[in-house]
């Protein structure tokens, strides 16, 4: 090799510009999934790429301003980190001219919003807590699924009732979720008050522990008959339960994250999981085209379908409706658009757009949320009359 | 007063038995370090390996336990002797290289884990369950047994090490090799089995510890940091180090969660890492 | 050839954002800072000390630059400043301590430090807790905020090429030198034998590599306008230290390559989840075996028809070995 120095310039430019894309002959629509794709928090991302492709499959071509499109998926593995999250918004809208996208993730929120509100990104969040994107500087964000204010405002009081807990404690995972949660809480519990409902601990596990022993003791020597998991993942409410019964505990748990599986609950703490909470749970379906997406998936993908699928798909169909009637691809007007419609055949029901009173301005989702419990190794419905959230 | 009483008790048991479980994880880093000089940043991977093994064996194939043991066992041992002769061995004595080619061998196993046994959260069946209760403190049986395997093979390991012709090679070897070469011992096979005795700990301690959580391809993450924890506070290299730091980690973590709060408590031992470094920078009972 | 060389990347790089789209920007901002952090690090790693903690440092300077900006209106040209000063006055305290140890002591106690620092910033909320600060501001310049990718990048640029040009320069000075001394603990005996005071420049040189960490970490948290604990995490120390092995220890050119080529990797890999950190796995493994020396080696290698070399001398090499 004549000139080694020279080449390994040009090996480094390369790697740090890249290759040209390619052409496509459809013209596309792209919607970047800007999701954890690998790394603990990849099922998530992954019910959220599979809900899109089952979307562009449904949708098929469709016609804006009179050219055909196709929806096409673009994947961004964020790794729920915020350096990649950043990178991933960065290379989406400046470089694939990707408008529109689903983002996972509160914690890696922060960074991008900048760049979501100076470019008229149209985000749609996964994203538990409320406040920080959900607000009238934010109007092209949507939350596709429930927040956690809007959790505990619905449900909250109406569980401790139906139960008669009088003991509520909270165990959480250490991050901003956990934190915000307990705040949330603890407000609900304290509307109560007068009913004798006291709020007996707090707790918090690092997120991946498996080891909840030293949290476990000091929260259930208070004696609480309910306690919170707030979002702890399959894994963890199932070591919980475990090691909760384990020291005693007799009470109930609550939980609230979408993707929690019953038989992997049954399996690592047998007995212990009974008397688990869900709430975002399907005991039965709610529709035919939730089952349907359920099989779909099952046989497309060799797996049973992460909770994030089924909001992802009601969210891509809704968003290609409005674009149609709408008939641009403008994100401003297709975000006024959406925000004041409604969609009949989300896979949970009827859907809408609300949180005025909450958040100042309506991009929260508004659906159907179903309440569980686990009872012998399988999900049966929890029948509690559910509060109402504005 | 005596509820507390009893809570530091019930604190202060789990936080025993958790701490075996922590020195049966560590265990294997501290012997190959001990006697190779090598910080295997692999460890971790080879735990969930083992843990994933017994999923494998003993769950989807439906092996009796004890076959399973047996196939955990060779195969980490193979494939210790494998990585010592692949990578260990043409790198001795470059101590940066070594630490660099074990972090890229564990990302590589790590990687190849995601791949290959995918996202969902897998369980292994509890062997014992039910909870031994007595004087009030209640201990979950599978974890006993847990802790007593962990006795067991850290006596098996001070018997190897101290007791046996072969464990005295290594002590010559890790002393002064050059030496040891002259006195005709076989230093590279010597090497080769130490590190292989370092995986087969590291992958028993995933297969003891798998039932008692739940399994996924990132669980050698874990197991790492709190090895790296536990060798900081103990000392390299030091089985008795490795021991009494493991048990106290799990008790302050334990008896400190009851006291403090998790979160103080897991504050709490950083803290004495920080106390350790400053005072005794080689760790309690390190050789420095 | 190496002058033009470089005379002609600057003129490049100064000359991009006009021709390049901000996604562009985007990526060599990336690299420049991750250049500047595998730089700062390569000062103590020629010295012979692995850092596995070295985010922690990065963190502290963007925490630091984050809280001053935030809290008390401060504008980030200080903030950039003062982010290098603390982390150097944490080097200092912590390396009067650590310095001591040799080998992977060293390295378990920075990363330990690291960890700390961590925990610290994610316990207690008057640094945020969890979620860390958003809302960082970008600074201002003759008025008006440099908020766009273009104005940012010419920021990043310029310290950026003043750090580099420093810890370059810092090589070849009589500091330099004696640092390459002290890269085990027999020539460092040595070098105390001959009057000079080890713990002195050790000391120095941690501190000055966790400057320029502090420094760029500070310029970091105020492009993202953001910082949290799950930001500078050790997966960062760790890919630094990759970056400096696979660019090679043995000349200044080493690190940067290793940090360009592998972020820049990194950047063109995203979609790939796992199989990028294979592809990083394999290359480094591959490297640190066939290629002691990194990647920089390669072209004296092949233009000396493939011989196999060291990365430094081997006599070094054996007595790092009786390190413990």
């Amino acid at each position: 090799m004549r000139h080694p120095t020279l080449a390994l310039v040009v090996l480094v430019a390369l790697a740090v510009v890249g290759l040209p894309d390619g052409v496509h002959a459809q013209k596309s629509f792209k919607v970047g999934a800007i999701v954890p794709v690998s790394g603990p928090a990849a099922a998530f991302g992954l019910g959220v790429q599979r809900g899109l492709e089952l979307a562009a499959e449904d949708v098929g071509v469709f016609t804006v301003a009179g050219e055909k499109y196709k929806l096409e998926v673009v994947t961004y593995d964020t790794v729920y980190a915020p350096d990649k999250t950043v990178a991933a918004i960065n290379r989406a809208v400046y470089n694939d001219n990707v408008k529109y996208g689903v983002i996972i993730g509160a914690g890696v929120h922060p960074p991008i919003l900048p760049i979501i509100r100076e470019t008229g990104f149209l985000d749609f969040a996964f994203a538990a807590a409320g406040r920080q994107i959900t607000n009238p500087e934010n109007p092209t964000a949507f939350r596709i699924m429930a927040s956690s204010d809007q959790l505990y405002q619905t449900y909250a009081v109406a569980i401790a009732e139906k139960l008669g807990g009088k003991r509520i404690a909270f165990l959480g995972p250490n991050d901003e979720l956990g934190k915000n949660d307990a705040k949330a809480i603890k407000a609900e519990v304290e509307k109560l008050k007068a009913k004798g409902v006291s709020f007996v601990g707090d707790e918090y596990y690092e997120r991946g522990a498996r080891d909840f022993g030293p949290a476990l003791l000091r929260l259930i020597a208070q004696k609480p008959d309910i306690i919170d998991t707030d979002g702890s993942p399959t894994g963890s409410i199932a070591l919980i339960a475990k090691q909760a019964r384990e020291l005693g505990y007799n009470g109930y748990f609550v939980n609230s994250t979408a993707v929690l599986e019953a038989k992997a609950i049954s399996d690592i703490a047998g007995k212990a999981g009974e008397n688990i909470i869900a709430l975002r749970i399907w005991a039965n379906p709610p529709t035919k085209l939730y089952t349907e997406l359920a099989e779909r998936h099952q046989k497309k993908y060799g797996e049973a379908a992460p909770g994030t699928l089924w909001e992802t798909y009601g969210a891509a169909r809704w968003l290609v409706d409005t674009i149609v009637k709408a008939d641009t691809f403008d994100t401003k007007k297709v975000a006024d658009a959406l925000a004041g419609s409604t969609y009949a055949a989300h896979p949970f029901g009827a859907a809408s757009w609300g949180g005025e009173k909450a958040y100042g301005i309506k991009r929260q989702i508004i659906m159907p949320i179903p309440a569980a419990i686990l009872k012998n190794g399988k999900w049966e419905p929890f029948d509690v009359r559910s509060g109402k959230f504005e | 007063m005596d509820v507390y009483l009893h809570l530091i008790a019930q604190g202060l048991a789990i936080g025993l038995l958790t701490g075996v479980l922590y020195v049966l994880i560590a265990l294997g880093l501290t012997l190959i370090y001990g006697i190779l000089h090598i910080v295997n940043f692999a460890h971790g991977e080879i735990y969930m390996l083992g843990a994933m093994g017994v999923f494998y064996c003993y769950v989807v194939f439906k092996l009796p336990f004890a076959a399973t043991l047996v196939v955990i066992l060779l195969l980490s041992l193979l494939l210790g002797l494998g990585v010592e002769r692949a990578f260990f061995r043409s790198l001795r004595g470059q101590w940066l290289q070594l630490v660099v080619a074990s972090v890229g061998l564990s990302l590589i196993i790590q990687s190849l884990g995601w791949i290959a046994f995918g996202i969902q959260e897998k369980n292994v069946p509890s062997f014992f369950t039910g909870v031994v209760a007595f004087g009030g403190v209640r201990l979950p049986t599978e974890r006993l047994i847990a802790a007593a395997v962990g006795v067991v093979l850290v006596a098996l390991l001070y018997a190897l090490v101290y007791r046996t012709k072969v464990g005295l090679a290594m002590r010559a070897i890790e002393e002064d090799e050059e030496t040891a070469r002259m006195l005709g011992i076989d230093a590279d096979r010597v090497a080769a089995l130490a590190c292989a005795v370092g995986f087969a700990l590291a992958a028993l301690a995933g297969a003891f510890v798998a039932p008692i959580y739940s399994l996924n391809p990132g669980m050698g993450l874990e197991a790492i940091l709190m090895s790296f924890l536990i060798i900081i506070v103990g000392g390299l290299g030091s089985i008795t180090g490795t021991v009494l730091a493991g048990l106290l980690v799990g008790v302050l973590q334990s008896v400190g969660g009851v006291l403090l709060g998790a979160e103080a408590a897991y504050g709490l031992v950083f803290i004495v890492m920080i106390v350790v470094l400053v005072v005794r920078p080689a760790g309690l009972l390190g050789k420095a | 050839m190496k002058r033009g060389l470089l005379g002609l990347l600057i003129a490049a790089l100064a000359l991009l954002p006009p021709l390049g789209k901000p996604y562009v920007l985007h990526v060599v901002i990336v690299v420049l800072i991750n250049v500047v952090y595998a730089q700062a690090l390569y000062v103590i790693m020629r010295m012979g000390y692995l850092s596995f903690g070295h985010a922690g440092y990065i963190a502290l300077g963007g925490y630091t630059s984050a809280l001053l900006a935030t809290k008390l209106a401060i504008t980030p040209w200080i903030g950039f400043l003062a982010g290098g000063i603390v982390a150097g006055v944490f080097a200092w305290a912590l390396g009067a301590v650590t310095l001591k140890l040799r080998g992977i002591y060293f390295s378990l106690s920075v990363f330990a430090f690291a960890e700390v620092v961590n925990a610290a910033f994610r316990a207690f909320e008057v640094f945020g807790g969890p979620a860390g600060i958003a809302g960082v501001p970008r600074p201002a310049l003759l008025g008006t905020r440099l908020n766009t990718h273009l104005q940012f990048y010419y920021v990043v640029l310029a310290v950026a090429l003043v750090s580099l040009f420093f810890l370059y320069r810092l090589q070849w000075t009589r500091f330099g030198f004696t640092l390459l001394a002290l890269r085990t603990r027999e020539t460092e005996r040595l070098a105390e034998s001959l009057g000079i005071n080890a713990a002195r420049y050790k000391t120095l040189a941690f501190v000055v590599s966790c400057f320029f960490c502090g420094l760029m970490g500070a310029v970091h948290v105020h492009y993202l306008r953001f910082v949290s604990p799950f930001v500078f995490t050790f997966f960062l120390s760790n890919d630094l230290m990759i970056y400096v092995m696979v660019g090679g220890l043995g000349s200044y050119w080493g690190p940067m390559l290793g940090a360009v080529l592998l972020t820049g990797l990194g950047e063109q890999l995203f979609a790939a989840g796992y199989y990028k950190s294979l592809v990083y796995a394999v290359v480094l493994l591959v490297v640190i075996l066939a290629l002691p020396g990194g990647l920089i080696s390669l072209p004296r290698i092949l233009r000396r028809g493939g011989a196999r070399e060291r990365v430094l001398p081997v006599a070094a090499d054996v007595a790092a070995a009786r390190e413990r």
